[in-house]
């Protein structure tokens, strides 16, 4: 029976999306699109990850069954469908997520996606996932190439096991030797006393070479992309520069003093317990220079999370396992009521839609922001404690549920700029859960797109607002009104 | 040795009769001498790391070859690596027991364990701990709370998984991930366990240290281990029973339907109830209460054995005898105030980021004075490179190394973008991490003889030093230059981020890094079993050390001494003194025309000293220890 009245809700939520997304088509195109924004932080087409890997699903089960299992799986579990019960037990009984927000060509679109896939070869599946813009024939090489090299680790590994067995045996040799001779014949002290030294020479020259191979991938060697970027970095690069200094001096004075002062028998060692003087000029002089950075500190980190701006856009990021959604504020900048106990069934977000407020709401799940704008990200959490981090903002807040978080920020850098200035055409700001929140923990992100100004505006306009959704479903039985987090993501613009 | 010219407890003689009856039961498992103690825990934590070695390297496989099959997971962990493929879920599963065995099981237990146990009363004098009877249970809690938690690894829904600091909702509620169900309970109860021992060892180690030292062992004439093993211990005392009220606040949330940790929990998310009013930040505040001082509970015993080895091996007296014990108590008092730089970003107050943010750089001050007084004992000494003195010079290298990048992460501004990084990762585990660990080898390869009365192999040890220095350091620096391009921990893979799938060479740098590390410790665990049965035979004192434990019989029995305890004239430090003949002078030898203040019988003062039953006197020995706390320094 409730797989009978689900069917019937889903065909009267169908005539109501095609009543106000006319033009949507059931393509593959649109599929990979929504395929990207909703699934892949739980699926992949070829291979397990949180959830069974989706290829040929469209064999597998029957189209009605998908619908309503994508919808809402528990309720199936639930029902006691043997089917589903049995999925459920398969994945560990971890929870998929319900998409009741999904019209049912759009989850028939992502459907023909994923038929398309299932037919391509393996390795170019593997390509299609999500975010990687590896072309079909790159990825078969690096694939290639990474089991060769595994290959050749393990062959490392086992000379390393034989070259010790070697070095064993022919210290145990040495040893004998040294019993007959009477004194023995490795001097251990003087060989470490100089791999000490070598020690010293090596590692630091491995220092070296790692801040010029790798220093250029982190963030912080160009520009951030907000305005407190500039003060965040500066703070580091002072920080930097001090225990640069101190981690040099010590280490070479540490591993020196190893060869230097190395054990002979006809030296007798300076007894020297004390010197008030020496003690005092290295508490002092640590305490002075950590004032400086504390002060120096507390300036950045005020400047930072006190910094308020009347004029600043809110826009409510939504966490859960595992994704994320972004809702705009809309032009009065109030951002409409929600309660807890409704997300989910109201609408994804627990927003409501009677709250005057809500109805010029705009949700994405993208966050799209504009250039020299201030905004204020609002945090709010669905199950657990989740971490929104922007690296390129220098921004991070958890994400809790319960206990309302906020960070407030400039961007003043958009897609378009950062992708020529670091000459990168595919490159994509991202906000990427940095809180353990479970098994897809590693997939949870969502894109971020500066916009000019009058790109965003563009962008803005083409979105639904919430009072456009929020109209009565024609099924009287169904008080579910529906958010369209299903946004179409613009690629035009993004790429300007 | 110096035992001729020493002066004995000529009162004390009836402590050590008795232990010739000693069953096998009594001898070996429900031992209540504190060396077979040291033993217990020293070998119970040795099992604990190798598992959580295994473990890691396991998920050092998947996060350097993400799209390769290991077809031999499937045999070790069944289900959770079908067909060669790690589990998500079960990374976080290992992840999270890793996290917990070594923080917890090897370098609490395994290492201020071992070593409080044995060190205590044979360097401060005494026939054993003020309880033996506590130090056992100590012990078999420790044991009951390992195999609690090495059960939990068989549960059906896996074991454990929400991090090692096991921040709820996520631990509480069974359906946000598979390990939330029965092995979040097990290892809550493995936790409850294991604070009871922590607990039961720690009031042990202060009375003893406090109340039961031979006559002339001052406080200022402890060795600097006595000092470390002090102040850890009051720290586990005072720190610990927070997370005992925090773990069972957490259960109660879990089984019993309440809400101290949730908040806005919707009921078909928790157990048909739904959850409001309770502070998922309120566990946070409880966790890391005990979890900043549980940072340097791990670290004091292995700077306090440091120091010790340095010395000795230095053949000079610690460079600023006074100033170390300072900035021991500097740390420890510190560490009770800091443990808000762990939530900087959870939305807490920012001014309350503020005053963390100032308390956790001023240690970077004491830490400093260590640092530089280490160095300050190297100059002009006269090293013998044994593979203990290499293992504490390596712990010095990398608490430079490692509490450097401290000075980044306690900056409140500057930890926006490196919280739950990949350097985050490297920090810890330069300067908690291996840097305990070292300090732990390093004890073990100096007191070896003291524990079985055997040698170990140099230079099976000089290989495993080098091999585990080198590797380790090629594991986790690398890892701040993720941290730094923002790749966070506990991510399975970094397929999903083309920014950071770049670094999957760096990471395969690293996982072979850490094989060669983890077969390191293979030579070891040979080097260590192996010389228990067949190494050479040690000599009393072995390194020529000053220290109270080397004038003791290198056959073990109950009560340590077969004579009477030895009197102590001076510190622990007299290396090289200029007029000397020898280059080392043993506590227990009076320069020649000192008076012996110490012949003037005092039984007030020096009763609980001479107690040759303790446990039937345990009482009389607490209460003149907490008479003592207040006091001590008169004595």
């Amino acid at each position: 029976m409730k797989i009978i009245t689900n069917v019937l809700r889903a065909v009267a939520l169908f005539a109501t999306i095609l009543f106000f997304n006319q033009g949507f088509a059931q393509t593959a195109e649109e599929g990979a699109q929504l395929f990207n924004a909703n699934c892949t932080s739980c699926h992949a087409i070829n291979e397990k990850v949180v959830g069974p890997a989706l290829k040929d699903v469209h064999k597998r089960r029957e189209e009605k069954w998908l619908l309503s299992w994508i919808k809402n799986s528990q309720k199936m579990v639930k029902a006691g469908d043997p089917l589903a019960v049995q999925i459920y037990k398969e994945n560990n009984e971890a929870l998929m997520t319900a998409f009741e927000n999904l019209s049912d060509n759009q989850i028939k679109s992502i459907v023909a996606y994923i038929k398309a896939e299932s037919e391509k070869p393996a390795a170019t599946a593997t390509a299609a996932a999500p975010g990687s813009s590896v072309s079909a024939e790159s990825a078969t090489n690096t694939e290639v190439s990474s089991t060769m090299r595994g290959k050749i680790n393990w062959l490392l590994i086992i000379i390393a096991v034989l070259l010790f067995m070697v070095i064993a045996l022919v210290l145990d040799i040495l040893g004998l030797v040294g019993q007959i001779q009477g004194k023995p014949v490795i001097n251990w002290n003087n060989i470490n006393s100089k791999l000490a030294l070598l020690f010293l020479i090596a590692g630091m020259g491995a220092v070296i070479w790692e801040f010029a191979a790798h220093t250029k991938l982190t963030v912080n060697s160009y520009d951030g992309a907000s305005a407190h970027s500039n003060e965040y970095d500066s703070m580091f690069n002072i920080t930097f520069y001090l225990t640069l200094v101190v981690f040099i001096i010590t280490q070479i004075l540490l591993f020196w003093y190893l060869f230097k002062y190395k054990h002979n028998k006809n030296r007798k060692a300076l007894y020297y317990p004390d010197n008030h003087k020496l003690e005092l000029i290295w508490t002092v002089i640590p305490a002075i220079v950590l004032t400086v950075l504390v002060i120096r500190g507390l300036k950045t980190w005020n400047d930072i999370m006190y910094h308020k701006d009347e004029k600043a856009q809110l826009i409510e990021v939504f966490g859960y396992q595992f994704g994320w959604n972004a809702r705009y504020a809309g032009n009065d900048n109030i951002l409409g009521k929600h309660d807890f106990r409704e997300i989910g069934k109201v609408n994804a977000l627990g927003v409501d839609p009677k709250d005057p407020k809500s109805l010029d709401d705009v949700v994405t799940n993208e966050l799209h922001l504009k250039v020299d704008q201030p905004v204020m990200l609002k945090f709010r959490a669905k199950d657990v404690i989740h971490s929104a981090y922007l690296p390129h903002f220098r921004v991070q807040m958890n994400v809790v549920p319960g206990l309302p978080t906020q960070f407030a920020f400039t961007p003043t850098i958009t897609t378009a700029d950062m992708r020529t200035k670091l000459n990168d055409p595919s490159f994509d700001y991202i906000l990427l859960c940095n809180k353990i929140c479970g098994g897809a923990h590693y997939r949870m992100k969502m894109k971020v797109i500066v916009h000019t100004a009058s790109d965003y505006d563009k962008w803005m306009s083409s979105q639904p607002k919430f009072v456009q959704n929020a109209a009565p479903a024609a099924d009287s039985a169904s008080t579910n009104t529906q958010v369209n987090v299903s946004v179409k993501n613009d690629k035009t613009l993004a790429s300007k | 040795m110096g035992n001729t010219h020493s002066h004995h407890d000529d009162h004390s003689h009836d402590a050590h009769h008795g232990h010739h009856q000693e069953s096998f039961i009594s001898k070996y498992v429900f031992s209540m001498d504190h060396k077979m103690i040291a033993k217990q825990f020293l070998i119970t934590g040795i099992i604990m790391g190798t598992l959580g070695m295994a473990m890691s390297l396991i998920f050092r496989l998947q996060l350097a070859y993400p799209d390769m099959k290991f077809p031999f997971l499937e045999s070790i962990i069944g289900h959770w690596g079908k067909d060669g493929k790690l589990d998500p879920n079960f990374y976080l599963a290992l992840i999270t027991i890793h996290g917990t065995i070594m923080v917890f099981y090897v370098l609490t237990a395994g290492l201020s364990g071992t070593f409080s146990n044995l060190l205590i009363p044979l360097q401060v004098g005494a026939r054993d701990m003020a309880s033996p009877f506590m130090n056992m249970l100590s012990y078999w809690f420790f044991f009951l709370s390992s195999c609690v938690l090495t059960y939990s690894l068989f549960v059906e829904n896996g074991p454990a998984s929400a991090g090692w600091t096991v921040y709820p909702p996520l631990s509480a509620l069974p359906k946000a991930v598979p390990g939330s169900g029965d092995g979040m309970t097990l290892w809550l109860v493995a936790m409850i366990l294991f604070i009871a021992s922590a607990l039961l060892g720690g009031i042990n180690y202060i009375t003893t240290v406090l109340n039961m030292r031979t006559k002339g062992m001052k406080m200022t004439r402890l060795p600097l281990t006595i000092w470390a093993f002090l102040i850890t211990a009051v720290l586990g005392l005072l720190s610990f029973p927070v997370l005992l009220g925090g773990s069972l606040l957490l259960l109660m949330d879990r089984s019993f339907g309440t809400s101290f940790y949730l908040a806005d929990i919707p009921a078909d998310l928790a157990g048909g109830i739904e959850r409001t009013g309770g502070s998922p930040i309120l566990f946070q505040h409880l966790f890391w209460f005990l979890g900043h001082p549980e940072v340097y509970i791990i670290l004091l015993p292995a700077l306090g054995i440091t120091s010790e080895v340095i010395a000795t091996n230095s053949r000079k007296p610690i460079f600023g005898y006074r100033a170390m014990i300072g900035s021991i108590l500097a740390i420890g008092f510190l560490s009770f105030i800091v443990w808000g730089h762990h939530m900087f970003l959870t939305g807490m107050n920012p001014f309350l980021g503020s005053v963390f943010m100032l308390g956790t750089l001023i240690i970077a001050v004491p830490s400093a004075v260590k640092t530089f007084n280490y160095l300050a004992t190297l100059w002009k000494g006269n090293l013998q490179l044994t593979p203990a003195m290499l293992f504490a010079i390596g712990l010095v290298s990398f608490f430079i190394s490692g509490g450097l990048t401290g000075i980044y992460l306690g900056n409140a501004a500057l930890d926006i973008n490196l919280h739950d990084t990949y350097f985050v990762v490297a920090h810890f585990h330069l300067v908690m991490g291996s840097a305990a660990i070292f300090g732990m080898m390093s004890g073990i390869y100096h007191w070896y003889s003291k524990l079985f009365g055997k040698m170990m192999n140099e230079s099976l040890g000089y290989i495993h030093f080098w091999l585990t220095f080198i590797s380790a350091y090629c594991v986790f620096f690398p890892m701040h230059f993720m941290g730094l391009a923002g790749v966070p921990r506990r991510y399975y893979a970094n397929t999903a981020y083309d920014q950071f799938n770049v670094f999957v060479d760096m990471n395969q740098f690293i996982t072979i890094a850490a094989l060669l590390g983890g077969f390191a410790q293979l030579i070891f665990l040979f080097n260590f079993f192996y010389s228990i049965f067949k190494g050479k035979r040690a000599s009393q004192n072995p390194w020529k050390s000053n220290t109270l434990e080397w004038t003791a019989p290198v056959e073990h029995f109950h009560g340590n001494w077969p004579g009477e305890i030895p009197h102590v004239y001076r510190w622990a430090y007299d290396y090289s003194k200029p007029g000397a003949s020898d280059d080392f002078i043993p506590q227990n030898v009076p320069d020649p025309g000192q008076v012996d203040e110490m012949q003037e019988p005092d039984p007030a003062k020096f009763e609980p000293s001479r107690t040759s039953a303790p446990a039937a006197t345990q009482e009389v020995v607490l209460f003149s220890a907490l008479k003592r706390l207040f006091g001590f320094a008169r004595s």
